[in-house]
């Protein structure tokens, strides 16, 4: 039993230290930079392409290339989470309400004493106005016979640093809901395509998407700017119903809290595909996307479908920058068992010979959609934690909670007054305002400053 | 014949009246000669009026938000840097850092001027208000980093300077026996700087003019006050953008490297507060804690947007 409360004291004692805080911040800081110095979600041997191979090794053995969903990095943000709330209970909360107690005046940095005339009685009185009407809060104790006068101001500031410390236990309580209960994903939809949603009781219909692209001649040459990308969908919910919208970006579609985001476009192809001269129907009617293969049947051949090009320059035949529809080809490569042996940019409407007497005409393209879809049911709740947060740092950054005690003695002639102030953020930053204080004060009781 | 536009014009102004300021303010740096401070106080506002005439004169003329760009945010940058550096020499006599604040804004916005691209329509994902709300926040936190962190390097080379007399001091009285403690008892150098004063009083031209700066405490408070306006700043543009990264990708944090690079230094921000609670750790400490933070802040600015690809990859 001794053994286990050593060990709770000893864990209450670390994680409830500041600096403990700071070194977890650093931490996280740290491994933080590593995932914006190292691209994030690639393949292995974008790695090695990039960096020298025992540093690619380090790198995947670490999980440095998802380092944003490594246990040690979620277990770094519990850690904090644990400090914060061992910091908020045995620091912050029983700060809040710091006892009224006695001091010693000359011991503390920010202190003044006057010498005034008038009895203890009458000059308490005074000092209690005159704290009132500056907006102080003004309570009296007495203290081993001697009567002490304690001014606060901002004192309900001193909650800044547990509401900023609430704040981030709403946020990781909206993220934690999200990945409980929330779930995202994307869909490719061509054009006059419908696709079933995953996860929800919604469908979706392409029924047009057009994009708008303006050229623009700069310093550093020809920009190829887009301007709007543009969907026009029926989407059926759960009441069964089809309604009509359209998504843009920054102007998502919600079907039953489901939020739909205009992602990305792109283009499929339909093929005239023949064999000596006979067209292939199982191959024909068919559209395919980029990375799509056409194998061909009774071969070890299969045509990738490797690159929708929108604008061949029609003087030197190659792919053009300008990413507008005119004069449009398709890229498509040919293997053989896996290798590949041959490629081709074609025109719409051109055939290529794959060999074999096999041929294949690019007939049409089709724009398609890339529709992301995301429900989070934490949204709120981050967006409420992420407020609440500024706002516990607005109170604790521009609100200065600060204590005065005053004490008052009998002295020859009348009386003295020691006056000393603290605040939550040290002297310096109280300095001026208490030398304005103590001098108004002292000014107000007709005093001698000493 | 052409005509210079409205705002290019003021761009000029805006980047003369910064460097005529700096170097006014420089030179009343080390000479104290008042007649300097009058000259580079109403230049430094001269120019800050130009630089938010300018963005509103190109607005006007392209109708496109002016911010979308390096060079917008930039020019954004370098005006709220000196609009915040004015409020607070103002309000604590701050003048003394003048030439190194305008001398960096001029600086950023000279490089501003590399960007200039014409006019250019936003892509889609910027068409949204939140440009409008996002971009100021996240600028004018960086802007206020900015100040913080020459007052924290004047604070750095006051301390330093302190220390590196206090060492001598103690060199001096004990002779070189005395060199193996030197280090410690340099260390004990926190707040006060009496060497300095004693170095002023002998006639030391250094010493002279970091003992007319404020103390080492005054400008601990400084460097914290002016934190104070870049850490909320910061949260509210990191909270304002995730908003708007939720409503135009679906996901209010993607992991992005900007990002990323904006909690990595909002992070290091939050360090600076912690550690501002400990009367032990306040001071030198938090200074290099404060220059590391502006450090990040401008690997996030310029870092991420020139090197690194991602979301925010709107380098034109």
């Amino acid at each position: 039993m001794q053994a286990v409360r050593e060990f709770y004291d000893d864990f209450i004692r670390t994680f409830g230290n500041v600096l403990f805080a700071v070194l977890l911040f650093i931490v996280w800081g740290l491994l933080t930079l590593v995932g914006v110095v190292i691209a994030q979600g690639k393949d292995p041997s974008t790695y090695f392409d990039s960096y020298a191979a025992p540093l690619a090794r380090l790198i995947l053995r670490l999980d440095f290339n998802n380092i944003y969903h490594t246990p040690y990095y979620v277990g770094i943000i519990g850690l904090i989470l644990l400090s914060l709330a061992v910091c908020t209970f045995k620091r912050v909360i029983p700060a809040r309400l710091p006892p009224l107690r006695a001091v010693a005046i000359d011991k503390i940095p920010l202190h003044a004493s006057f010498d005034v005339a008038g009895d203890p009685e009458t000059i308490r009185e005074r000092i209690a106005a005159f704290f009132r009407s500056r907006g102080w809060n003004v309570r009296k104790r007495e203290f081993g016979g001697v009567e002490w006068t304690f001014a606060d101001k901002h004192n309900w500031a001193r909650r800044g640093v547990l509401v900023a410390h609430a704040g981030f236990v709403i946020i990781a309580a909206g993220t934690t809901i999200y990945w409980a209960k929330g779930f995202s994903g994307d869909e490719a939809i061509i054009t006059g395509q419908t696709v079933s949603v995953p996860h929800t009781q919604t469908s979706i219909k392409l029924d047009g998407f057009s994009y708008k692209i303006t050229p623009i001649i700069t310093k550093s040459g020809m920009v190829y700017q887009p301007v709007d990308y543009v969907s026009r969908v029926t989407a059926t919910g759960s009441d069964g119903i089809a309604r009509t919208a359209i998504i843009r970006v920054n102007h998502p579609l919600n079907v039953d809290g489901v939020l739909y985001y205009q992602s990305s476009y792109g283009f499929a192809m339909r093929f005239r595909v023949t064999h000596d001269g006979v067209r292939v129907p199982a191959l024909t009617n068919r559209d395919y996307l980029t990375g799509d293969a056409i194998d061909l049947p009774g071969t070890q051949r299969s045509v990738a479908v490797a690159q929708f090009v929108p604008t061949v320059d029609r003087l030197n035949g190659q792919p053009s920058a300008d990413p507008r529809i005119n004069n449009p080809a398709v890229f498509l490569q040919i293997f053989d068992n896996g290798q590949a042996s041959g490629a081709g940019l074609v025109p719409m409407k051109s055939s290529i010979d794959v060999g074999g007497g096999w041929r294949i005409v690019p007939e049409q393209y089709l724009l398609v959609s890339g529709i992301q879809y995301t429900h989070d049911p934490g949204v709120a709740l981050v967006g409420i934690g992420a407020f609440v947060l500024l706002a516990g740092l607005m109170i604790s950054f521009y609100l200065l909670p600060a204590r005065v005690f005053v004490r008052i003695d009998r002295a020859p002639g009348g009386s003295r007054i020691g006056l000393a102030a603290t605040t939550v953020k040290g002297y310096d930053i109280f300095e001026r305002q208490f030398n304005d204080l103590a001098a108004a004060l002292g000014t107000k009781l007709i005093g001698v400053t000493k | 014949m052409t005509h210079t536009p409205l705002d290019v014009v003021l761009m000029i102004i805006a980047i003369g009246a910064y460097v005529v300021s700096a170097l006014a303010l420089l030179v009343y740096f080390f000479s104290r000669d008042e007649w300097l401070r009058h000259l580079g106080i109403p230049l430094a506002i001269a120019g800050c009026v130009a630089q938010f005439a300018q963005l509103i004169a190109r607005f006007e003329i392209t109708g496109v938000w002016p911010l979308l760009n390096l060079y917008g945010s930039l020019s954004l940058f370098a005006a709220v840097a000196v609009l915040i550096f004015i409020i607070f020499a103002f309000r604590y006599d701050l003048w003394f850092a003048g030439g190194f604040v305008l001398g960096l804004s001029a600086l950023f916005l000279a490089y501003a001027t590399t960007w200039y691209e014409g006019t250019m329509p936003a892509v889609p994902s910027l068409q949204s208000y939140w440009a409008k709300i996002h971009v100021p926040l996240v600028v004018s936190s960086y802007a206020a980093f900015m100040v913080s962190f020459v007052i924290s390097v004047i604070f750095l080379i006051k301390y330093y300077f302190e220390r590196s007399l206090a060492k001598e001091a103690i060199l001096a009285t004990a002779g070189g026996a005395a060199l193996a403690q030197a280090p410690n008892a340099a260390a004990s150098v926190r707040m006060d700087t009496p060497n300095i004063a004693a170095a002023a009083a002998a006639g030391n031209a250094g010493a002279q003019w970091l003992n007319t700066i404020p103390s080492l405490a005054q400008l601990d408070v400084l460097i914290y006050r002016i934190i104070a306006v870049g850490l909320p700043l910061l949260t509210l543009g990191i909270i304002t953008g995730a908003m708007w990264a939720h409503e135009s990708w679906g996901h209010y944090w993607q992991w992005d490297p900007k990002e990323t690079a904006a909690l990595f230094s909002w992070i290091v921000y939050a360090i600076y507060m912690h550690l501002h609670t400990r009367n032990a750790w306040r001071g030198m400490r938090t200074a290099w804690v404060s220059v590391i933070g502006f450090l990040s802040i401008m690997f996030c600015y310029f870092g991420v947007n020139l090197w690194i690809s991602g979301l925010h990859s709107y380098k034109m």
